[in-house]
C-alpha cells in the first residue's frame, strides 16, 4: 500500500503540514518496498488561488491509496481526490510523519 | 501552539470587534493575524506601529511594448475584460480591468506583450497595544485578497509564535466562502463563527459552515445582537444543535461597542460592563474547547 503524507520536510521526523493545498512537501511511503520518497510542493506558495485543486492534481498523479493530513482538504480538492479513489485520514496535524503513520496503523485517525 | 480562526460568512456581524476583544483578553499569549485583508480594520482597534513591512507580489497583468506593437488590435479584440483601450492611437493596458488571463499575450503576433507580476500591496509585522504582535497587510486599490496572501500572513504569525513561545494564533478570517476563507481554515485548530439574527446572517452562517465542515474542526458560535430578532435566534440555535456546534454565547445589541470603536478601543478597555464579562467567559470557553479536543485525541 502507498501512503501519502502532507509534510513540512522530507524525513520520518518531519512534522505533518496540517494544510492540504499549501503543504510544503508530499511524502509517499511505499510499504511493499519500504521506501519513503518525497515530492517538493513548495512552488504552491506562489499560487494565488486554487491551491487545493492543484495539489489534488499532484496527488492524483502520485496515486497513493491513502492520504494522511491535518485538516481539510476543502471542497474542490476533496472532489478531485474522490475521483482518484484515495482514502483521506485527517487529524494528524500535530504529529511527525512517523507518529502519523503509527496512528494510522493503529486506527487512531479519522477517515474523512 | 493553537490556531483559532474567527469567521462570519456575512459582513457586519461584529467579527472584528469580537476578535480584537479576544486579543486584549489573551494579551501576550496571542499573536493576531488579520486575514480579512480586503477591508482590513483590525488596526483601528489594536493600533499597530507598522514596525516591519515588505512588498507583496501576487498575480500578473499584461504590459505592451509600444516599440514592438503593430497596432493590429488583436489583443483588444480577444480581451473579455475590456482592459485594452486605445488612447492617443496606442493600445494600452488598463490595469484595473486586466485580470491577468494572458489571452492577449498568447495571441500577439509580435510578442509585444509580457505578463508582469504585480505588486499588490504590503504585509506588516507590528507591535500592538496588548504587548504582543500582529501580522497584517494592506492592499492597493483594486487588488484583491487571495489564498496566497492569507497563507503568508498566517505563516508569518506562526513563525513569530514559535520563536517567542506564544500559545495562540488568533486569525481574523475573511468574509464569504472563497479561496481566502479556505486558506484561513486550512491548518487551524478551532473555528469561532460570529453571526447575527438576520435572514442573511443565518443564511451565510449555514453556507460558511458547509465549508468549515470539510476541515473537521471543533466549532463554536457567538450570536451577536441576539436581542434584535428572537425568531431568527431560535432558528440559529436549532441549526447549531443539528450540526453539533457549541453555542458559546449570546451578546446583546449594545452601542457601547460602537462608542468604544470611535475612540479606537475595544469593549474590553471601556470599563466594566455586562458584555465585557460575557466576552471573558467566551474566551474561557474557547480555551476549554481546545483543551477538550486535546484530551479526546
Amino acid at each position: 500500500m502507498k501512503i501519502a503524507f502532507t509534510a513540512k520536510d522530507t524525513d520520518w521526523n518531519s512534522p505533518i503540514d496540517p494544510r492540504f493545498g499549501r503543504t510544503e512537501f508530499i511524502l509517499i511511503y511505499d510499504e511493499e518496498k519500504d521506501e519513503l520518497s518525497n515530492f517538493d510542493n513548495r512552488a504552491i506558495e506562489g499560487v494565488e488561488h486554487g491551491a487545493g485543486p492543484q495539489t489534488a492534481q499532484k496527488m492524483f498523479d502520485l496515486n497513493p491509496d491513502i492520504l494522511v493530513t491535518g485538516n481539510g482538504p476543502g471542497g474542490n480538492a476533496a472532489r478531485v481526490l474522490t475521483q482518484a479513489d484515495i482514502k483521506i485520514y485527517a487529524g494528524a496535524g500535530e504529529m511527525t510523519i512517523k507518529e502519523a503513520y503509527e496512528a494510522f496503523k493503529n486506527g487512531k485517525l479519522n477517515l474523512v | 501552539m493553537k490556531e483559532i480562526v474567527v469567521i462570519s460568512g456575512k459582513g457586519g456581524t461584529g467579527k472584528t470587534s469580537i476578535t480584537a476583544s479576544f486579543a486584549l483578553l489573551g494579551e501576550k499569549n496571542v499573536i493576531v493575524a488579520d486575514c480579512d485583508v480586503d477591508a482590513a480594520d483590525m488596526h483601528l482597534l489594536l493600533q499597530p506601529d507598522w514596525h516591519f513591512s515588505e512588498e507583496f507580489f501576487s498575480g500578473v497583468a499584461a504590459e505592451i511594448d509600444q516599440g514592438k506593437c503593430i497596432k493590429c488590435g488583436k489583443c483588444a479584440n480577444v480581451c473579455r475584460f475590456h482592459a485594452i483601450p486605445v488612447i492617443d492611437k496606442k493600445y494600452v493596458i488598463n490595469n484595473l480591468n486586466c485580470e491577468g488571463c494572458g489571452y492577449c499575450y498568447q495571441i500577439c503576433p509580435r510578442d509585444a506583450i509580457t505578463m508582469v507580476e504585480q505588486n499588490v500591496g504590503k504585509w506588516f509585522v507590528s507591535n500592538i497595544k496588548t504587548g504582543s504582535k500582529m501580522v497584517h497587510a494592506r492592499l492597493r486599490s483594486g487588488a484583491d485578497n487571495s489564498g496566497k496572501l492569507v497563507a503568508k500572513v498566517k505563516n508569518e504569525a506562526r513563525k513569530i509564535a514559535e520563536k517567542n513561545g506564544v500559545g495562540w494564533i488568533l486569525v481574523d478570517g475573511s468574509p464569504g466562502i472563497g479561496c481566502p476563507v479556505v486558506s484561513s481554515l486550512s491548518g487551524a485548530d478551532l473555528v469561532v463563527l460570529v453571526t447575527e439574527p438576520s435572514v442573511s446572517g443565518l443564511h451565510d452562517l449555514e453556507r460558511v459552515y458547509e465549508l468549515t465542515k470539510k476541515f473537521h474542526l471543533p466549532s463554536g458560535c457567538i450570536i451577536n445582537k441576539a436581542d434584535i430578532n428572537p425568531e431568527v435566534v431560535g432558528k440559529i440555535k436549532t441549526f447549531l444543535q443539528k450540526e453539533n456546534i457549541t453555542h458559546l454565547a449570546d451578546l446583546p445589541y449594545d452601542e457601547t461597542f460602537t462608542k468604544a470603536m470611535t475612540f479606537g478601543k475595544t469593549i474590553i478597555e471601556s470599563g466594566e460592563s455586562e458584555i465585557k464579562n460575557t466576552l471573558q467567559q467566551i474566551w474561557k470557553k474557547i480555551n476549554n474547547l481546545l483543551t477538550d479536543e486535546r484530551e479526546k485525541s
